[in-house]
C-alpha cells in the first residue's frame, strides 16, 4: 500500500504542530519518522492512524482517499509506546480481540491469531497476561495485535522507547524481520537516529512541523539537506564552526583560515556554518586544508578521539593510535571528500 | 478495495452520531440527578423565601423572610442550633483524639491486624438505628450494663435516658462511638502514607518514640487531620438518626432537637406540614455546611501546594 | 542495658496490646450485648447485674418477633431496594463516568464542576422536595419510592471517573483503531479493569442503602413496603415490643452486614479511605 500525504497541516489551539507536510511512502517500505520530541512526529503518525483529524491536506492509501475516514476504517495497524494490552486479557485474548470485533468467526481467529504469535515469537506465551510478560514481549504482542487483522499499514509509535538498551537492538531486529516477512508498508517514530539508520528504507525527518528531508539514511548522512539535518544524524555529533567566506577559503572566528578547492566559489563575505564530521577530517605530513592545536586525546582502541583547537574552536577528530602527539602539538588537518558541508549560517541552507 | 462513496455515507451518518452519543450516555445519569438533586436544591431555596407557602395549591402570598424570621424566633429552632452546635463541639474533638490513638497503635506492627481492624470498623457498616437500639439496652437506669460498670467503680446509677440531664451526654457517647471507625480509617490511611524512612532518619539522629510522634507523625499528619476535621463536623452536623433509637425522637421533653430533626419535624412531624419553616431552616443547614465545604477546599488546596 | 532496653520493648508491646483490646471491646461490645441480648429471656434481660453468657441459644425470641411484625416482608424489601438501588445506580454511574472521562460534548467541564457543587449539598436538605416529587409522581408508598431517588449518584460517579481517567488513553485508540465502538471499549474493556473500583462502590451502595432510615421513614408508610431499619423502628415505637425481641429484631438487620463486612474488609475500608463516605 503506497501513501501519499500531501499538504499535511495540523492545527491545535495555538501552535501549528505539522505544517505543509508533503511526502510519499513506497508499498512495502519501512519508514522511520525522525525528530527530536515536540516535532510532530507523533501527531503525523495519529493522523496517519486516523485517530486525529487533519486540519488541512489529504491523505491517501493507494488511489483512495482516506483523509475523511475514521481510525477503524482505514485498516491501519498501530503499536503504542506502552504497548497498549489490555491489561485483563490473556496474550491470546488481546491477539483474537481485532477479529473478534471483526466478527471472524471463533476458529479462524484463533488459527490467525497463533499464525501472529508465531511470526513475533510469543507462541508460548499466549495464557499468560500483559503484567507477566517482559516489556519485549509485550512488545511482540502488541506488533502481532497489529498485525492480525491484515492491515494496510503498520504505524509504530516509538515501539522501542521503553525497553533497555539491550532489547532495543534485539527488537528493532525483530521489527525490521517482521516487516520484511510481512512486507507490509510500515511507518514508526522514533528520536534515536541509531535506531532509524539501521532498520529503515527511508527516514522521514522533521523539526517543528517541517519536513526537512525524507531519503535513504546514507543519502541523509552523506548529503544533508541543511545545517539541522547535518546536526540531527550522527555519532560523535558533527563539529561545528562559524566564519565568514574571505579570498576562496573561510575564515573562522577567532581562529585560521580554512582553504578548499571547493569554497572557491562562494561569495565573499558571507556568514557560513562550516560543519566536518569527525571522520572527515584526517592528519596529514604534507600541507593540509587547515592547522589545528591538539587539546585533549581519549584513547579509544584503535584509534584516538582528539579535541583539537582551530583558534578558539573546537572540534573532534579522529587520530591513529599509533601517533603520540602531545597537548599543543600542531598538525596539519585534510578536509576528506565526504563529511564537509558549508551551511549558511542563519538560514542553515546547504551550500556546499 | 473500498466503495468510497458509500463509506462516506456512512461516515457522515458517523459523525452525527458521534455529537449526539455522550447525551446518550449521560441521560440516564442526569435525569436522576436533575429531579432529585438539582431541582428540589433550586425548590427548596424557593420554598424557603416563599410566604405562606401551601404545599397542595403550590401558591403562596409573597416573597420575604419571614419563613426565617419565624424559625430564629422558634425556640425549638434555637434550641436545635445549641444542642447541634453542642454536639459537635464536644464529640469532634474527643473522637479525633481516640481516634488518633487508635490509628497510631494500629499503625504498630501488631499481629491480629485483620481483627482488631474488624472490630473497630464494624459500626460503619451497620445500621444506625439497629445499634442505637442496643445503646438504649446498655443505657438502661436499671439493668443497663453502663450504671452495672459505673456502680463497680463507685458511682451511682444515672438515667440516661429518662431524665433530660442525661440526654445529651448519652447522645454524645453513642455518636462518638458511631464516628470513631470513620476517623480511624482516614487517620490510619494517612499514617500509612508516611514515608517511614523519616522515622528512621530521627531514629538516627536520636529521637525516642515520643519524640517522634510530636515532631514527626502528628506534623506530617497534620493535613490529614485537619480533612477528617472538616469532613465529620459536616456529617456531625447533621445528626438526626441517632435520636430515634435512643429517644424515640427530640427527647423525653422534647428537649434533643437538631438542626435535622426540626426541618423533619416542621414538615413531616407538624400537621400539616410547614414546608416554608422547613426549607428556610434547610438553607441554614446549607449554608452552615457551605461555610466548612470551602474551609475544607481551602485547605486541601493549600495542602497541594 | 541490653536486657534492660528488651523489657523496655516488651512492656511497650504490652501497652499497645491492652490498650487496643481494651479498645476493640468498647466497639464490638454494643454487638455482643444485642446478640446475646436477643437469646435471653424476658427474665434474664431484666437481671442486674447482667447475665454475661446467654444460658440458651434458642430462637424463641427471633420466632417471637417474626410473629409480631412482618419481619420477613421487611427483609425482602430491604433485599428489593438494595438490589435495585445498586443495579440502577451502577448502570448510570458506569455510563455517567465514561461520558465524563472519555467523550467530549459542549459544557462538560462546566457541567462536571457543578456536579462537583452539588455533591456536597445534604441529603437532609432536600428531602423535602423529594418527598412532595414522590408523592407527586404517584409512587409514595411504593417499593418504587425507595428506588427511584438513588438511580444515580453523584458521588460515585466521580470515583469511578477518578479510577477511568487513569486507565491510558492509548488503550482507547488502540480499541478504536480495532474498530471497538465506544459501547464495547466500555463494557469490554473499561468496566473489566474498574472491577475493584465498581465492587467498592457496590459495596458502599448496598450498605448505605441497607442501613438507610430518614428517606423510607419519609416515602412510605404501609407495613408491606418498610423496609428492615424502618420496620424495626415502627415496632420499637408502636410500643408492646421487649428488649430481647428488640434485640433479635436488630441481629437480623445487623449481621447481614457483619457478614458482608468480614469478607470485603478490604474493599469496603479502602474505598471509605480513598472517597469518604458519603453522608
Amino acid at each position: 500500500m503506497k501513501i501519499t500525504l500531501s499538504h499535511i497541516t495540523k492545527q491545535f489551539a495555538q501552535t501549528t504542530a505539522v505544517s505543509d507536510f508533503t511526502a510519499e511512502i513506497e508499498s512495502g517500505h519501512l519508514i522511520a519518522l525522525l525528530g527530536p520530541s515536540g516535532c510532530g512526529k507523533s501527531t503525523m503518525l495519529n493522523m496517519i492512524s486516523g485517530i486525529l483529524p487533519v486540519t488541512s491536506g489529504q491523505i491517501l492509501f493507494d488511489d483512495n482517499d482516506v483523509t475523511d475516514l475514521s481510525a477503524n476504517r482505514r485498516g491501519v495497524g498501530l503499536v503504542f509506546q506502552n504497548y497498549a494490552l489490555y491489561p485483563h486479557m490473556t496474550v491470546m485474548q488481546n491477539i483474537c480481540f481485532p477479529l473478534e470485533l471483526q466478527k471472524v468467526a471463533k476458529a479462524e481467529r484463533m488459527e490467525r491469531a497463533m499464525a501472529m504469535a508465531k511470526l513475533v515469537h510469543v507462541e508460548e506465551l499466549i495464557d499468560r497476561k500483559p503484567s507477566q510478560l517482559s516489556g519485549g514481549q509485550q512488545q511482540r504482542v502488541a506488533i502481532a495485535r497489529a498485525l492480525v487483522k491484515n492491515p494496510n499499514v503498520l504505524l509504530l509509535d516509538e515501539p522501542l522507547s521503553n525497553l533497555d538498551a539491550r532489547l532495543r537492538i534485539e527488537m528493532r531486529e525483530e521489527i525490521r524481520r517482521i516487516q520484511q516477512e510481512t512486507k507490509i508498508t510500515t511507518i514508526f517514530v522514533t528520536h534515536d537516529q541509531e535506531e532509524a539508520m539501521s532498520i529503515s528504507d527511508k527516514i522521514v525527518l522533521m523539526k517543528l512541523g517541517v519536513l526537512q528531508q525524507m531519503d535513504v539514511p546514507q543519502n541523509l548522512y552523506d548529503s544533508p539537506a541543511n545545517c539541522f539535518v547535518a546536526d540531527f544524524l550522527g555519532n560523535p555529533p558533527i563539529n561545528k564552526t562559524t566564519g565568514v567566506v574571505k579570498d576562496g577559503g573561510i575564515q573562522l572566528d577567532n581562529g585560521p583560515l580554512v582553504h578548499d578547492d571547493r569554497f572557491t566559489n562562494l561569495k565573499d563575505g558571507q556568514r557560513v556554518t562550516l560543519s566536518i564530521r569527525a571522520e572527515a577530517a584526517t592528519v596529514t605530513n604534507e600541507n593540509g586544508n587547515v592547522d589545528c592545536v591538539v587539546d585533549t586525546t581519549y584513547i579509544m582502541g584503535k584509534e584516538s578521539l582528539a579535541y583539537v583547537k582551530l583558534g578558539d574552536q573546537r572540534i573532534r577528530i579522529y587520530i591513529p593510535a599509533d601517533h603520540e602527539f602531545g597537548e599543543g602539538s600542531t598538525l596539519h588537518l585534510k578536509l576528506g571528500k565526504r563529511g564537509v558541508f558549508v551551511f549558511d549560517e542563519t538560514s542553515g541552507d546547504r551550500l556546499i | 478495495m473500498m466503495d468510497i462513496a458509500k463509506i462516506k455515507q456512512q461516515e457522515k451518518r458517523q459523525r452525527l452520531f458521534d455529537k449526539i452519543k455522550p447525551f446518550g450516555y449521560l441521560a440516564p445519569f442526569a435525569i436522576g440527578v436533575t429531579i432529585f438533586t438539582l431541582y428540589p436544591i433550586v425548590n427548596v431555596f424557593m420554598i424557603a423565601f416563599q410566604e405562606n407557602y401551601n404545599y397542595i395549591t403550590k401558591t403562596y402570598d409573597s416573597i420575604g423572610f419571614d419563613n426565617f424570621a419565624y424559625i430564629f424566633s422558634d425556640p425549638y429552632f434555637i434550641q436545635a442550633l445549641q444542642n447541634t452546635f453542642m454536639y459537635v463541639l464536644i464529640v469532634i474533638p474527643i473522637s479525633l483524639c481516640l481516634s488518633i490513638l487508635i490509628a497510631y497503635l494500629l499503625n504498630q506492627k501488631v499481629k491480629f491486624k485483620g481483627v482488631y481492624q474488624t472490630a473497630y470498623f464494624l459500626p460503619m457498616v451497620t445500621s444506625t438505628l439497629a445499634v442505637g437500639l442496643a445503646w438504649k439496652f446498655m443505657f438502661n437506669y436499671r439493668s443497663g450494663v453502663i450504671n452495672y460498670l459505673l456502680n463497680l467503680i463507685g458511682i451511682e446509677s444515672i438515667n440516661w435516658l429518662q431524665v433530660t440531664t442525661y440526654n445529651f451526654p448519652a447522645l454524645c457517647i453513642y455518636g462518638i462511638w458511631s464516628i470513631l471507625p470513620f476517623t480511624i480509617i482516614l487517620l490510619l490511611s494517612g499514617l500509612q502514607n508516611i514515608d517511614p524512612l523519616y522515622y528512621t532518619a530521627a531514629r538516627v539522629d536520636g529521637a525516642n518514640e515520643k519524640t517522634i510522634f510530636f515532631r514527626i507523625t502528628l506534623p506530617l499528619l497534620k493535613p490529614t487531620i485537619f480533612l477528617v476535621l472538616i469532613i465529620n463536623t459536616i456529617s456531625v452536623f447533621k445528626v438526626f438518626n441517632e435520636l430515634f433509637p435512643l429517644f424515640n425522637g427530640p427527647g423525653v421533653s422534647n428537649n434533643m432537637f437538631t438542626v435535622v430533626y426540626y426541618i423533619f419535624y416542621q414538615f413531616r412531624v407538624r400537621m400539616p406540614g410547614e414546608y416554608g419553616y422547613a426549607a428556610a431552616a434547610a438553607v441554614v443547614l446549607f449554608f452552615i455546611i457551605f461555610i466548612f465545604t470551602m474551609i475544607q477546599k481551602y485547605i486541601e488546596k493549600k495542602a497541594k501546594e | 542495658m541490653q536486657t534492660k532496653h528488651k523489657v523496655n520493648i516488651s512492656i511497650s508491646t504490652i501497652v499497645i496490646y491492652v490498650l487496643l483490646s481494651l479498645g476493640a471491646l468498647v466497639m464490638v461490645f454494643p454487638f455482643y450485648w444485642m446478640i446475646t441480648g436477643a437469646f435471653k429471656t424476658a427474665v434474664q434481660i431484666q437481671m442486674f447485674p447482667p447475665l454475661w453468657i446467654p444460658t440458651s441459644f434458642a430462637l424463641d425470641n427471633f420466632q417471637t418477633a417474626l410473629s409480631m411484625a412482618p419481619f420477613a416482608t421487611y427483609f425482602m424489601n430491604s433485599v428489593i431496594a438494595m438490589i435495585g438501588c445498586v443495579s440502577c445506580c451502577s448502570f448510570t454511574t458506569i455510563l455517567g463516568a465514561f461520558a465524563f472521562s472519555r467523550l467530549d460534548f459542549p459544557g462538560k467541564n462546566i457541567v462536571f464542576g457543578l456536579l462537583l457543587g452539588l455533591m456536597m449539598v445534604p441529603f437532609e436538605m432536600i428531602v423535602i422536595t423529594n418527598y412532595r416529587t414522590i408523592i407527586d409522581l404517584g409512587v409514595y408508598n411504593t417499593i418504587f419510592a425507595l428506588i427511584v431517588p438513588f438511580t444515580s449518584s453523584i458521588f460515585y460517579m466521580y470515583i469511578l471517573k477518578g479510577f477511568f481517567d487513569s486507565v491510558p488513553t492509548s488503550l482507547y485508540y488502540a480499541a478504536k483503531i480495532d474498530g471497538c465502538s465506544d459501547w464495547k471499549y466500555l463494557w469490554k474493556v473499561m468496566v473489566p479493569l474498574a472491577k475493584p473500583s465498581l465492587v467498592t462502590i457496590i459495596l458502599l451502595n448496598a450498605i448505605a442503602t441497607w442501613n438507610s432510615f430518614l428517606w423510607p421513614m419519609l416515602a412510605v408508610s404501609d407495613p408491606s413496603v418498610r423496609t428492615l431499619p424502618f420496620g424495626l423502628y415502627a415496632f420499637v415505637s408502636e410500643g408492646g415490643a421487649h428488649t430481647e425481641l428488640m434485640m433479635a429484631a436488630s441481629t437480623m438487620i445487623v449481621v447481614p452486614m457483619i457478614i458482608l463486612f468480614m469478607f470485603a474488609r478490604k474493599q469496603i475500608v479502602n474505598g471509605v479511605a480513598r472517597g469518604g463516605l458519603k453522608g
